[in-house]
């Protein structure tokens, strides 16, 4: 695993470089690392802890949200809302975590899912937000700090950084006490729990830091996009990729989320771009597709690949997996 | 091998050569990018718009003997302002997000390098992919999108053909001081409408317009579209018992109230409907019987033989196999006929020449799909004259009524319902 990161990083350095002149390129690079923000958040709580919440698309709407509130009704700059969705995020996060977190496998899905449903509905209903038509943010840039360029490759460095502070947390976390705790949490509550740890506590720990990086994710989709209403920002969708992403790349692993977001992000959107304009629905198609066979085939996610190779070294590499790197 | 190699290089720079030649006599198309929402809630409208922009292309690039006495722009060999360049219409799905709709705005723009959009359905949608096109410095032009704050953004390459709330308020009022003048009753309104984003926002419009004009709103009934009882509302509007009663509903409320006011033996003596449920395919098969006279609006309610709604929606039904166009896609065909009708008058696929093109446009009601009174733009991009018709429900189906120059029928009162 360990030699492929040099490379990677390097790649994904230079990516925009490679992709200049190219703004489809250039924004695709972007929209892999926001997705990978969103699905490595989820990933703290749906991953290392075992919580597979499918209802993170309050945390992303919260940070939307905030983000276009201050814009509209204070006329701040977007992404000064963000620290606010983030402060809100590990608010809801402990009201929401307190009950729900003891719950336990699909019931606590069951109930992220309501949480979220809840208030998304309660969100198209209320003045403030905008109702069910949405808010929409600075239409020109009027400083800098709108965040809003010609060209992707501000974000693409942006969301990076961002992305690269999450995973040195996640990393810190994961071989630090919490990490050991959330994966004892993962594999036996109850063992966990007669060993003395104190598995509520570590959950909602984790939950509401999850639940505040979600929020950061959704404060600068708004600050790309440029517009949220309910379905955008608490639509059950935006939940489902996340897990999907996580799941598809490796749940539980660091880069995990980032392998599902390279596969998924590009194979959305060039799906789209060269056979949505027939209009059949092919997109979905090709991509649902895709999704059944990875499941199917390589059921722990795609870095499970490399991790079978390096757990083999003797074993000749021309198996089944030899092709896909 | 070699020879082979060179023989293979030589025939293939020939044809390359040929195609060079060839390339320059005919003219580049001209692209035009259509975003519609083609997979998602609702991909049936963007699919139905999808195939009256590819009726109206059709009719530009291949001419139409009739439409052609009507429209210069019908006469067929495409583009006459640009040596006969062809128009090429690049579909985009926005599968109902606002992201898929920025990122395909971007693509149509840097990819296939269009020369102007069109879309995008919803809203939303057409908040995002036209921040796009306004950094980019492209023309969009939204055929259906409604929300009011979107010519309020200062945007200089936006544009919006369809009329919005206030020009249905305009429209209402008109009417019923036409009938006042004619001897009608008008002294009380009702207004009825679904407490969400929609109702709530016609309402207040119609309402403000309705106390500028001197139409009394006597009272204003809100209720949630799903409730499964409206007795009491309908009981409510039975004890005051207005003249004129106005529905902002959707599909399955309006099929509530038109039983329950035939339940309850109430009907005023003008029964206006806002679109929406009223004109739902569903609702107008299963209850179209039961209320004769509603009034209703429609931006498209066909037309007399040999008019450009009427010579439009005989092409279109040919290519959907009998599908009528309707309010939505006939909108979308008439975005799309301002757009070419402004490429042509550009002479250019030069971005800046195309929106000083429609800037300038100037087209009469007599060449509109639509039920318009033309199509002439303000500072914002707003078309100011956009209007709609106003239907009424005849023995199952819906007939223009009013303007007079283009109605189909003479409007009846009172209301009959069943």
């Amino acid at each position: 695993m360990k030699r492929y990161l040099f490379p990677g990083v390097v790649l994904v350095l230079a990516y925009p470089l490679l992709a200049a002149g190219y703004p489809v390129w250039e924004r695709l690079g972007a929209l892999v690392l926001l997705a990978a923000i969103g699905a490595s958040a989820w990933n703290i709580v749906g991953g290392y802890a075992g919580q597979v919440s499918v209802g993170h698309a309050v945390f992303f709407g919260f940070g939307a949200y905030s983000a276009v509130v201050v814009y509209t009704h204070l006329g701040w700059p977007p992404i000064a809302g963000a620290p606010i969705g983030m402060l809100l995020s590990v608010a809801v996060a402990a009201v929401i975590g307190v009950p729900t977190l003891r719950l336990s496998g699909h019931y606590f899905s069951m109930a992220t899912i309501a949480v979220a449903e809840l208030v998304r509905v309660l969100s198209s209903t209320s003045e403030f937000l905008g109702g069910a038509q949405g808010l929409t943010g600075p239409a020109m840039p009027r400083t800098v700090f709108d965040l809003s360029f010609l060209s992707a490759t501000p974000f693409y460095y942006i969301f990076l950084a961002v992305l690269a502070f999450l995973l040195g947390l996640t990393w810190w976390i994961e071989r630090g006490r919490m990490g050991f705790y959330l994966r004892a949490i993962k594999d036996s509550e109850r063992a966990a729990r007669s060993l003395g740890v104190s598995a509520g506590r570590y959950k909602l720990y984790a939950y509401m830091l999850s639940g505040a990086f979600t929020s950061l994710a959704g404060s600068l989709y708004l600050c790309m996009f440029g517009f949220v209403d309910p379905e955008s920002g608490f639509g059950i969708l935006i939940s489902v990729k996340m897990v999907v992403m996580a799941a598809l790349g490796g749940a539980g692993q660091l880069f995990g989320p980032l392998v599902g977001a390279l596969i998924l992000v590009p194979l959305e959107e060039l799906s789209n771009s060269y056979l949505g304009g027939r209009g059949a629905g092919l997109t979905f198609v090709v991509y649902g597709a895709i999704i059944v066979i990875i499941a199917r085939f390589l059921p722990s996610g795609l870095l499970s690949l490399f991790e079978r190779r390096s757990a083999k070294p003797a074993a000749k590499s021309e198996i089944a997996s030899g092709h896909a790197d | 091998m070699d020879n082979m190699t060179r023989r293979v290089f030589a025939g293939a720079a020939a044809l390359a050569a040929l195609g060079v030649v060839t390339g320059a006599a005919a003219q580049q198309p001209v692209k035009i990018g259509v975003i519609y929402p083609l997979s998602g809630n609702s991909a049936s409208a963007g699919n139905y718009s999808k195939m009256a922009i590819e009726v109206g292309a059709d009719v530009v690039n291949n001419g139409n003997a009739e439409l052609a006495k009507i429209m210069p722009i019908a006469k067929g060999g495409g583009l006459s302002g640009l040596g006969g360049a062809k128009i090429q219409l690049i579909f985009a799905d926005n599968q109902g997000t606002p992201a898929a709709g920025q990122n395909q705005a971007l693509r149509l723009i840097s990819e296939e390098k269009v020369a102007a959009i069109i879309g995008a359905y919803q809203s939303g949608i057409t908040v995002t992919a036209s921040a796009i096109a306004e950094r980019h410095g492209i023309p969009f032009l939204t055929a259906e999108s409604v929300a009011a704050n979107l010519t309020e953004r200062g945007f200089k390459w936006f544009f919006r053909t369809t009329p919005v709330a206030i020009d249905f308020a305009r429209a209402y009022s008109t009417f019923l001081r036409e009938q006042k003048a004619a001897g009608q009753k008008v002294g009380s309104v009702a207004l009825v409408h679904e407490n969400t984003e929609y109702g709530n926002s016609v309402a207040s419009v119609i309402a403000e317009q309705f106390a500028k004009d001197g139409l009394p709103v006597t009272q204003k009934i809100a209720y949630s579209a799903n409730s499964s009882d409206v007795q009491p509302q309908v009981l409510q509007l039975k004890e005051k018992n207005p003249d004129v009663a106005i529905f902002i509903s959707y599909t399955s409320d309006a099929i509530l109230y038109t039983k329950t006011m035939k339940e309850l033996g109430w009907k005023p003596a003008i029964m206006i409907a806002d679109n929406a449920g009223f004109n739902d395919p569903a609702f107008v098969k299963s209850l179209g019987g039961s209320v004769e006279g509603l009034v209703n609006r429609s931006t498209f309610a066909g037309g007399k033989p040999g008019s450009v709604p009427e010579l439009f929606n005989e092409l279109y039904k040919k290519k959907t196999g009998g599908d009528s166009l309707d309010d939505v896609s006939a909108r979308g065909l008439q975005g799309f006929l301002v757009m070419a009708d402004a490429i042509n008058r550009a002479g250019s696929t030069d971005p800046a020449k195309i929106r000083d093109a429609l800037k300038a446009t100037n087209l009469p009601a007599s060449q509109m799909v639509t039920g318009y009174e033309g199509v002439k733009f303000d500072d914002k991009g707003q078309n100011i004259l956009a209007s709609t018709l106003i239907t009424q429900m005849r023995g199952g189906q819906y007939v223009a009524i009013w303007p007079k120059d283009r109605a189909t029928a003479q409007i009846v009162l009172p209301y009959k319902g069943w």
